[in-house]
């Protein structure tokens, strides 16, 4: 091989391993873009309480449906264009990007939006737009924001800013947009490590090699910063070994942690900057560590043949020609159980064998950040090749899809069940309601109010005579009112006896006793009078109550019919939805699992092909050692 | 073997170690590519699951409401609700909750749950039907108070009913005077 061929090949190489590595680095990816939309200070209905509680806890879709229902009933008065910015974000989350922006735009268009509420939007919007590949259109969102964005928000924007720059061909602007960027913040590293390698890509490495060894050497405490380090650490290295700077490419990729995502592929670098560096012998201490590792690996795949070629260098073709005959037995192996994996993926079940393998617990948004994480893909036949590909974004965006379906399609069994119920209580309150008219309606009838109104009114005419009048022995006992009767009575007895002294001495004693009985009648009249007032007062509220009730009964049969009706259509027409929909989810399930099934079969075919010509290679070698060392014996 | 031929061997099976760097290099950008022909189909399939999707969350919604209406319509319809204010001195377990003396609801909080009230969530704890009148509503929390000692407090509310829907919010808050938690009940109309 030519000089110049090997630095072509180093070129492409070091070019696919920065697309491996920066492709990987964008952390915004937009999985989990209403996550950090900020409560409102006070939250002034109970409803829009309700929603959030549910979204804080990452269950997007409850919070959704809520939302909904509750902008719907008018619920959310105060909150009008917090609770819209949230539905977008809400929309974003859940993977419906087309309605998201529908939202954003419309929160936009309205009038008297604050400038804290538009901000977001048109953040999100940018965010949608660079994801959608229209990075013109986010910078144009991005532009109309006007102020700084409420916490984490803020670094979000300044990296979306960057990246958006960076896809622009802006460079220039988008280094310029670091400067100074020192928050402390992951953000401002994740735009340095994306610039850094955008910059080697387009050729201007000494700045992106500065910008990729300060990533690389930063100061890490937690997981997410550790494997950032590692992956500037890895591009660094791979960016150095296309300078041809072995010493400085072994030194970073040293720095890459040993049980980390890129443990591999930086020991795989490491061993190439160290035959660079004309020390074969100590390219294969990484190399004999892993080739030691499972050989599902690809960087493995390739000690396989790195390690007899290190053995070469070192002259030692014995045991170059053992390493490459076990690099072709262990490929033949390999491709043997991708050509299982094919067939257990063709078999079916492939996305739900993906879904099982996850840990507990995991499946929200956050199934990106798990797969991140991960080192391999799960064991298993049908994932065990697929780790690069389980982790493009674009797979894992089918892989949500086709779960959001698989638990939509559950939710909507639940909600079938629920609907026979509702349709069973609606049957049974038509039944209960036409057996309660008759009833009803013997009820209203016997209720005389009007009769009592009567009464209540011929009461309170009494009363004001009594007053008028001062009719003290209106307001009498029983006991006092039969004294009076009797005495009236006595009276007129006396009355009628002829005339005398006996007739004189009774009539003074009889008006005597019923000066008496007027005095003790007087006495008590104001207080008789007060109670016979309170009196009228609590019949006055109890005829209130009798009318109120008999109103409300009156009221709730009235209706009911007509709700009972309404509530039958509307169980039958939501009834009718779910059947329409339910052969929709189901086939719209099985293409994604189609679709990407296929994706798999053609990655699993392209490392079929890979592992076939490195055995090809390895064949080769091992023929040209054979024949070296023949043409070395007949001499 | 002579010292041309050692050369050469190296040299040639740089070239081969080489061509193979670049396919394990490669296989995310193969994975890319194998994506990026499928990316039509994708986009389309992407489309309609988004359509369905829409779909159904309007669906839902509509079911939602449906059940609401059904089984617990405005005019007796009752909603207890539980915010939490700060809750620094009180860190909550469960909740129980008595309506006219009958308990409706009996709730465990989760962490997560609780982080959520923290940030500003306020969660509808029970949700049922109440005739017009006086009722008597008890809740009675417990947790960790100050001092991670267990606490129990419980607090009452007498309310008029009327015809139409209820919202009763029972709200943690923070007695910073007196370094304590405070448990009060708020009537929404």
């Amino acid at each position: 091989m030519t000089p110049s061929l090997v630095h072509r090949c180093r070129s492409l190489l070091v070019g696919a391993m920065l697309a491996c590595a920066g492709g990987m680095a964008v952390a915004d990816d937009g999985t989990q873009p209403a996550a950090d939309v900020p409560p409102p200070t006070r939250i002034r209905d109970l409803d829009y309480g309700d929603v959030l509680f549910h979204f804080f806890q990452d269950d997007y879709f409850a919070a959704l449906v809520r939302l909904e229902v509750a902008q719907e009933a008018g619920r959310v008065p105060d909150h009008v264009a917090e609770a819209e910015l949230l539905s977008g974000g809400l929309y974003l989350s859940l993977g419906m990007q087309a309605e998201a922006k529908r939202r954003f735009e419309a929160l936009l268009a309205a009038r008297q939006v604050p400038p804290s509420v538009s901000d977001r939007a048109y953040f999100y919007l940018a965010r949608i737009a660079f994801q959608r590949g229209d990075a013109a259109d986010a910078w144009q969102s991005l532009g109309r924001i006007r102020g700084a964005l409420p916490g984490k928000l803020e670094p979000e924007r300044r990296l979306l800013a960057a990246n958006v720059l960076m896809s622009l061909g802006r460079f220039q602007e988008a280094a310029a947009s670091l400067d100074g960027w020192q928050d402390g913040s992951v953000w401002a590293d994740y735009a340095r490590f994306n610039l850094g390698v955008a910059l080697v890509r387009s050729g201007e490495a000494a700045r992106g090699v500065q910008l990729l060894t300060a990533v690389g050497t930063m100061d890490a405490r937690n997981e997410e910063r550790m494997a950032l380090r590692d992956r500037a650490n890895l591009a660094l290295g791979f960016a150095l070994l296309q300078d041809r700077q072995a010493e400085p490419a072994a030194a970073a990729l040293r720095r890459v942690r040993l049980d980390g995502p890129f443990t591999n592929r930086a020991l795989l670098g490491l061993g190439w900057a160290e035959t660079d560096a004309s020390r074969p012998q100590q390219a294969l201490v990484p190399w004999l560590e892993l080739r030691e590792r499972p050989v599902v690996d690809a960087a493995v795949q390739e000690a396989y043949l790195a390690v007899p070629y290190a053995y070469t260098r070192l002259a030692a073709n014995g045991q170059a020609a053992e390493q490459y005959r076990n690099a072709v037995s262990a490929y033949v192996a390999e491709s043997r159980r991708i050509d299982e994996s094919i067939a257990a993926i063709r078999s079916g079940g492939f996305l739900d064998s993906v879904l099982d393998a996850m840990p507990e617990g995991v499946g929200g948004p956050e199934v990106a950040s798990w797969f991140w994480q991960l080192s391999r893909a799960p064991d298993a036949a049908h994932t065990r090749y697929l780790y690069p590909l389980l982790a493009t974004h674009s797979f894992q965006e089918g892989l949500k899809d086709y779960r959001d379906l698989r638990i939509m399609q559950a939710n909507l069994e639940t909600w079938s069940g629920s609907l026979e119920a509702f349709a069973a209580m609606v049957e049974a309150r038509e039944a209960a309601g036409q057996a309660l008219g008759p009833r009803k309606a013997a009820l209203l009838d016997a209720a005389d109010l009007g009769g009592y109104e009567q009464r209540r009114a011929e009461l309170d005419a009494r009363v004001a005579q009594i007053v008028a009048t001062r009719d003290v022995a209106a307001l009498a006992t029983p006991e006092e009112a039969v004294r009076w009767s009797a005495l009236h009575a006595l009276e007129a007895r006396i009355e009628a006896l002829p005339a005398g002294d006996q007739r004189t001495a009774l009539a003074e004693r009889a008006q005597l006793l019923r000066g008496t009985l007027l005095w003790q009648l007087d006495a008590e009249y104001k207080l008789r009078l007060s109670r016979v007032r309170t009196g009228l007062g609590q019949v006055d509220e109890e005829l209130a109550e009798a009318r109120s009730r008999l109103t409300m009964v009156e009221q709730a049969g009235g209706d009911a019919p007509r709700e009972t009706e309404s509530f039958a259509a509307r169980v039958e027409e939501l009834d009718r939805r779910i059947a329409r929909l339910e052969p929709r989810i189901e086939a719209a399930a099985a293409a994604q699992e189609r679709l990407l099934a296929d994706i798999a079969v053609r990655e699993l075919e392209a490392q079929k092909a890979r592992l076939a010509s490195y055995a090809t290679q390895a064949q080769f070698a091992l023929a040209a050692l054979y024949d070296g060392a023949a043409t070395g014996a007949a001499r | 073997m002579n010292q041309r031929q050692i050369r050469r061997l190296p040299n040639r099976g740089r070239q081969l170690l080489l061509a193979g760097a670049l396919l394990v290099a490669g296989a995310v950008a193969f994975g890319t590519r194998a994506v990026a022909t499928e990316s039509t189909d994708a986009r389309t399939a992407d489309q309609d699951v988004q359509a369905l999707k829409k779909e159904l969350v309007d669906l839902n919604r509509d079911l939602f409401r449906l059940e609401e209406e059904i089984l617990y319509p405005a005019s007796t319809q009752v909603a207890v609700f539980l915010s939490l204010n700060v809750g620094t001195f009180f860190a909550l377990d469960s909740v129980q909750l008595k309506l006219d003396g009958k308990e409706v609801a009996n709730y465990l909080y989760t962490q997560r749950e609780v982080e959520a009230l923290h940030r500003g969530g306020i969660q509808k704890l029970y949700l049922g039907n109440l005739k017009a009148g006086e009722h008597e509503l008890v809740a009675v929390f417990t947790g960790k108070g100050p001092h991670e000692r267990d606490y129990r407090r419980g607090t009452t509310l007498q309310f008029d009913k009327a015809v139409g829907a209820k919202y009763v919010e029972l709200r943690i808050t923070d007695r910073d005077a007196a370094l304590q938690p405070e448990f009060a009940v708020r009537q929404w109309e």
